[in-house]
């Protein structure tokens, strides 16, 4: 089968989102099948200009290409499932958030101006038009599910996707906990250095890049190193922080999927996080995969001290997770976004 | 965003004054809202919502204020030729109201509305409203339309309306438990609730119920709301030998209202012809988990079959219409069911409070937005030498990216 995947790109920003797409690309060869992942920058501001993304996307013709048909279009994200094929699949890491969840907090983009707001209301629309053209719509987890059901009254089918592949194993833990995210506030870090100066006890590892990282340091400054930034790892190293780890501190913010509780577990081991923190709550449960606490610096401080004076415990909830992060494999994604 | 709000309002008596009683804290709840009142100055907003029902006198000083400001107009009714009599004839300005038949019929229009001047004809208005709605008055200044039925958005489409229409449940009342009045009965009682006439089709529910009675002698009817002009319910009820099965109350307070309809096992509300209007007494009745029948027309013949048993208009309706009653006699309780499954699921205020924000929203913005989206693509196009802008805007129309 000849399969485009279709996934927007912020130049010079990569995550999660491009991972999987990535991940994907290479499951769907792996199989056969002769896979593209096709692409457009996308830039969701200022105002309306969201929308012209969203037209770019119409106008791409992915009915062929050189002569041969395309057989279907998996797309990932706004504005990328807004393009047209007659066998499109959509498998929604997440909408534009700014116009739903986002709207009207400090993470929102659009002002009561009745242009911003009827710019919101254009993105709602087109949702409804972009995913109901679609002959499948997945989600990637519960909580993405929940949104579009809410928000536009799609019916999506939960299918979690593996996460990226890393030569995942487990070493006996070193005692520090690990951070893996992007440095930006609505992941939190900054919780987690504050239950660090809470905890004489706690040593972090905080890798990743971001426009966060001057502050985050900032507020780590004066702890003696317990705080280290290892910014953007390779993939070797980032698999042998994960052996070498504790615990993973994961709390975004009503995170869509979050693909780190399942890297951890890969790793065999457990996850500190917060009650509001969405997708992870879906594989990460309390005293059971890890600890969930309230998002306050005191409740983490107390749950990574736990973990460091039971250790044992945190390696059989590590263990527990492993078991759930095995069942979420490239096979069965395939097979449902193709079937 | 701020939303200037035109609508009768308690203690107006009217449905739509209950529609916005119920509707208005919801809506605040969501967007900024200023009420406008009659003989005031027009409220500064960003988009001017007006509530627009056939009576001249709760509505004709909120199509003047439309006439002034175009705005978002909820439509709950297609058929407005009474009010276009009462804010033309009815001001002394018969050209004005030749004017809007002309608009609806041409020359012909305009010639038989000289007959109604004249009195060489009947009053239109009275005797056949839905073959001259004269909506197009109102279309003209509407920037976008609410309807509650996909029949009237089609009629205002049928008629050329071109704008934006949002098609809006009517919203429910919020469920209570409301304790049943306890000085009506009957085994079953039937209830209909509303103004007496016949376009609510009382002869027919009389012949039927007499039918219906037949078999159930200890069924009753109970008949609220006044009777309409040249319409003796009294002699009707004495030729079909109903006047002790039948019980007969005027207009009731709200509450009352409320009981009354809790105390009835079948609720019945027909129509012939629609003005295309939807009924609050239905929405109550649904809401209050009754069995219900309805005409099969409009509004009332979108509800689903599984919530209603509808009758057709027919040579048939009074034979159906007796069937129908002893359906909903013998199946009240899962009929009720359904309809109250049916009421909470599609017709729940919070949902029909957030459908209107969307509506004033993209209302309010809208042309803003798509000016300046549209612009920027046929700028791009422009500099590939592409310059069919109208071919540009209808593919970015059709492609759901502007409205």
């Amino acid at each position: 089968m000849r399969v485009a995947v279709c996934a927007p790109q912020v130049p010079f920003v990569r995550g999660g989102a491009e991972l999987m797409a990535d991940d994907l690309v290479a499951a769907l060869r792996t199989r056969g099948h002769e896979a593209e992942l096709v692409t457009i920058p996308f830039k969701w501001y200022p105002g309306s200009r969201v929308l012209d993304q969203a037209f770019l996307w119409r106008l791409v013709d992915l009915a062929e290409s050189d002569g041969r048909p395309i057989d279907r279009v998996i797309a990932t994200k706004f504005p990328a499932y807004c393009v047209r094929h007659p066998h499109k699949v959509a498998w929604v890491l997440h909408q534009f958030r700014q116009a739903y969840d986002y709207d009207r907090t400090e993470l929102g983009q659009f002002s009561e101006s009745p242009a911003d707001r009827a710019t919101r209301r254009a993105v709602e629309r087109l949702d409804g038009v972009a995913l109901g053209e679609a002959q499948r719509v997945f989600a990637t987890s519960r909580n993405v599910a929940d949104r579009l059901e809410r928000f536009n009254g799609i019916a999506a089918e939960v299918l979690p996707h593996p996460p990226q592949t890393l030569d995942y194993r487990s070493e006996e833990p070193e005692g520090f906990i690990l951070s893996v995210n992007r440095l930006d506030r609505a992941k939190r870090i900054d919780l987690l250095i504050a239950a660090v100066k809470r905890e004489p006890g706690l040593r972090v590892v905080i890798t990743g890049e971001g426009p966060d990282r001057e502050r985050l340091e900032g507020l780590a400054a004066g702890m003696n190193g317990r705080v280290e930034f290892a910014g953007r790892v390779g993939d070797a190293a980032l698999a042998d922080l994960y052996a070498r780890c504790l615990a993973v501190y994961y709390a975004p913010l009503d995170e869509d999927f979050g693909m780190v509780p399942y890297e951890a577990f890969l790793a065999a081991k457990p996850v500190v996080t917060t009650v509001d923190a969405g997708g992870p709550l879906e594989v990460v449960h309390d005293r059971e995969t890890g600890i969930v606490v309230a998002p306050e610096a005191v409740e983490i401080a107390r749950a990574c001290a736990y973990l460091v004076a039971h250790v044992d415990e945190a390696k059989a909830w590590g263990r527990a997770g492993l078991a759930i992060a095995e069942r979420v494999t490239w096979d069965a994604c395939v097979d449902a976004l193709l079937s | 965003m701020k939303v200037a709000y035109y609508s009768p309002l308690p203690p107006s008596r009217s449905g739509i004054a209950d529609y916005s009683a119920l509707l208005l804290p919801a809506l605040r709840e969501r967007v900024e809202v200023v009420v406008a009142e009659p003989g005031k100055r027009a409220p500064a907003a960003d988009v001017a919502l007006y509530h627009v029902g056939n009576d001249p006198d709760a509505h004709g000083w909120i199509v003047d204020a439309l006439r002034k400001r175009p705005g978002v107009v909820v439509l709950h009714e297609y058929v407005l030729h009474h009010l276009i009599a009462g804010i033309t004839i009815g001001r002394g300005d018969g050209r004005a109201y030749l004017d809007a038949m002309e608009r609806e019929l041409g020359v012909a229009g305009r010639l038989l509305g000289l007959g109604v001047l004249d009195n060489l004809l009947p009053l239109l208005w009275e005797t056949q409203p839905e073959r001259f709605p004269l909506a197009g008055t109102v279309l003209d200044r509407a920037h976008g339309l609410v309807v509650h039925s996909a029949y009237v958005g089609g009629r205002a489409r049928a008629a050329g309306y071109a704008g934006r229409i949002w098609q809006i449940p009517h919203p429910a009342w919020p469920a209570a438990e409301i304790a049943p009045a306890g000085d009506v009965s009957g085994d079953p009682l039937v209830g209909c609730f509303g103004y007496l006439n016949m376009n609510k089709r009382i002869p027919e529910l009389l012949e039927a119920f007499a039918a219906f009675r037949g078999s159930r002698p200890g069924a009753r009817l109970l008949l609220v709301g006044a009777a309409g002009e040249r319409f003796d319910v009294e002699r009707r009820l004495e030729r079909l030998g109903l006047t002790d099965g039948v019980q007969r109350l005027d207009y009731v307070p709200e509450e009352r209202m409320w009981s009354l309809m809790a105390a009835c096992d079948v609720l019945v509300n027909l129509r012939y012809p629609t003005m295309g209007e939807t009924s609050g007494s239905v929405i109550r009745a649904l809401s209050l988990g009754k069995a219900l029948v309805v005409s099969d027309i409009g509004w009332f013949g979108e509800l689903p079959d599984d919530a209603v048993l509808k009758v057709p208009v027919d040579e048939y309706e009074v034979q159906t219409l007796a069937a129908a009653l002893e359906l909903a006699a013998q199946h009240g309780p899962a009929l009720g069911a359904a309809a109250r499954a049916y009421v909470e699921r599609e017709h729940a205020l919070p949902a029909v409070a957030d459908a209107y924000a969307a509506a004033l929203e993209s209302a309010a913005g809208s042309d803003a937005v798509d000016d300046a989206v549209l612009w920027r693509i046929a700028e791009a196009a422009a500099e590939v030498g592409i310059d069919d802008v109208a071919a540009l805007a209808r593919a970015a129309r059709e492609s759901g990216i502007v409205t």
